[in-house]
């Protein structure tokens, strides 16, 4: 049986509206996982060494699924408006598989908040940073990558090792093993630079004075973009995924209306 | 010309070389908003400023760093078992009293990385070797004849790198606990060395 006409066109018109706001949703996903992949604050060496580079896999998944979602809303809007229930199940099928890739991408990126720690970066800095007997290619990647990811933070952001200089005196650090502490009590890198890139004054660096040294640490400049990442693709893509649902059982609902 | 090295100085606990000699305050650590105030082999005191004002200007100003007995790195090139060395020397010139105020006026113990393997130079201002305690004092010599000093300063101890799951590299372990009440050395050995030629050595200081 067919519902009235009004009814019919009411939800018609309610389900064309949805789609379109999944397509727009989609293609900012897409755009916001592109920004987060193409790496702006350059931090992606240091999750690579962590070995645990989860949220920039969730960040890829953002890209296609926000191109899938885009593509098959106008898929459902084409098939709500022409009522054609081939179309509609197509769209049905693939928007359930989108949906469980988008959960799988949310997930994930929600559930990096708890593995970026500052202990996690601290390890590997010590470990990492300016580490020169290193075991293989693979290792020595790392190295070299922790090492010029921390050398340029340390240089823009004008901070220091992770909570504070002092971490590269309390402990152990391979940066350590190569530099002697009265020479190098922190790296160059913490001292402050002039135009030309050398330290201002390098006695007053190595002493500590304050203004000639960076004594702030590094974590806020880690974590924020980080931070930022994770909850930007895990947060906007639950919200996706609600309305989605949403969608979707309109969709349903209409497909088993439509007539034969 | 004098000869290197002349036979040893006693010096007593209670820091006088004989009757008489002018007691003064002790050394202080610089100022605590330095952040490289004590590394794990150097620490930073502050210039003796306006401590030998009665003194000329031409007298030499050594800095004595002590070590707890037994101690000592047998690699160090200051003679076996010496527990204590003279280093830092420059005349009273270049601590002109008062302070210039903001100037930084400091001297960084352990900063010669450049001379410490180095055996033809005893006074090295080296790095130090161990977390120490180490106390040191101020001594004015005049043609190497002690005419002032400062009191023992209060014991300084360097810090000690702890793991972060990471391997702390090897340092001397098997030392004893000191007992609280150690203050002084019991007695200290100073060879007197050939100050005919002063060094003026302004980076050194730091």
């Amino acid at each position: 049986m067919a519902k009235s006409g009004d009814g019919i066109r009411i939800l018609q018109g309610l389900l064309v509206f949805g789609n379109v706001v999944i397509g727009m949703c989609g293609i900012a996903l897409t755009a916001e996982c592109i920004f987060f992949v193409s790496d702006p604050h350059g931090l992606y060496p240091l999750l690579e060494a962590t070995e645990n580079d989860d949220i920039y896999a969730a960040a890829w998944i953002g890209i296609f699924v926000g191109f899938a979602l885009f593509a098959l809303s106008i898929l459902g809007i084409v098939g709500v408006i022409k009522s054609n229930r081939t179309l509609l199940l197509v769209y049905i099928i693939l928007m359930l598989i989108t949906y469980a890739f988008e959960m799988a991408s949310c997930i994930t990126a929600a559930t990096q908040r708890d593995f970026l720690t500052p202990n996690l970066f601290l390890k590997q800095m010590l470990e990492r940073y300016n580490k020169s007997d290193t075991d293989n290619n693979n290792d020595k990647w790392m190295a070299e990558g922790v090492t010029k990811t921390w050398d340029e933070l340390m240089l823009q952001k004008h901070c220091c090792g992770v909570r504070g200089p002092s971490d590269w005196q309390e402990y152990a650090s391979a940066f350590r093993s190569r530099h002697k502490d009265a020479d190098f009590p922190w790296p160059r890198n913490c001292c402050v630079m002039d135009a030309q890139g050398s330290p201002v004054n390098l006695d007053a660096c190595k002493l500590g004075v304050p203004g000639y040294y960076n004594s702030n640490g590094c974590y806020d400049a880690i974590s924020g973009p980080m931070n930022t990442q994770a909850w930007g693709v895990a947060w906007f893509g639950f919200a996706i995924l609600c309305w989605t649902f949403c969608v979707l059982l309109g969709t349903m609902f209409y497909w088993s209306r439509i007539e034969y | 010309p004098r000869p290197h090295a002349e036979p040893p100085v006693l010096l007593q606990p209670d820091g006088a070389t004989g009757p008489g000699l002018p007691h003064k305050p002790k050394p202080s650590m610089a100022s605590s908003t330095l952040g490289g105030l004590t590394t794990s082999s150097t620490f930073t005191l502050e210039q003796p400023r306006c401590i030998f004002t009665d003194l000329q200007d031409d007298v030499v100003i050594w800095l004595v760093v002590a070590v707890p007995e037994g101690r000592w790195d047998a690699a160090r090139p200051r003679g076996e078992h010496a527990l204590a060395y003279m280093t830092l020397n420059t005349t009273l010139l270049n601590y002109p009293c008062p302070k210039p105020p903001g100037e930084i006026a400091v001297l960084r113990v352990g900063s010669e990385t450049s001379c410490a393997e180095d055996n033809t130079r005893p006074t090295c201002n080296g790095p130090l070797p161990g977390p120490g305690p180490y106390q040191v004092k101020f001594l004015a010599l005049m043609d190497s004849d002690p005419v002032a000093e400062t009191a023992w300063s209060d014991p300084i101890t360097l810090r000690t790198g702890t793991a972060a799951g990471v391997l702390v590299p090897p340092v001397a372990s098997s030392r004893s606990r000191l007992a609280g009440s150690f203050s002084k050395p019991e007695a200290v050995t100073v060879r007197r060395y050939n100050t005919h030629h002063v060094y003026d050595q302004p980076a050194a200081r730091l």
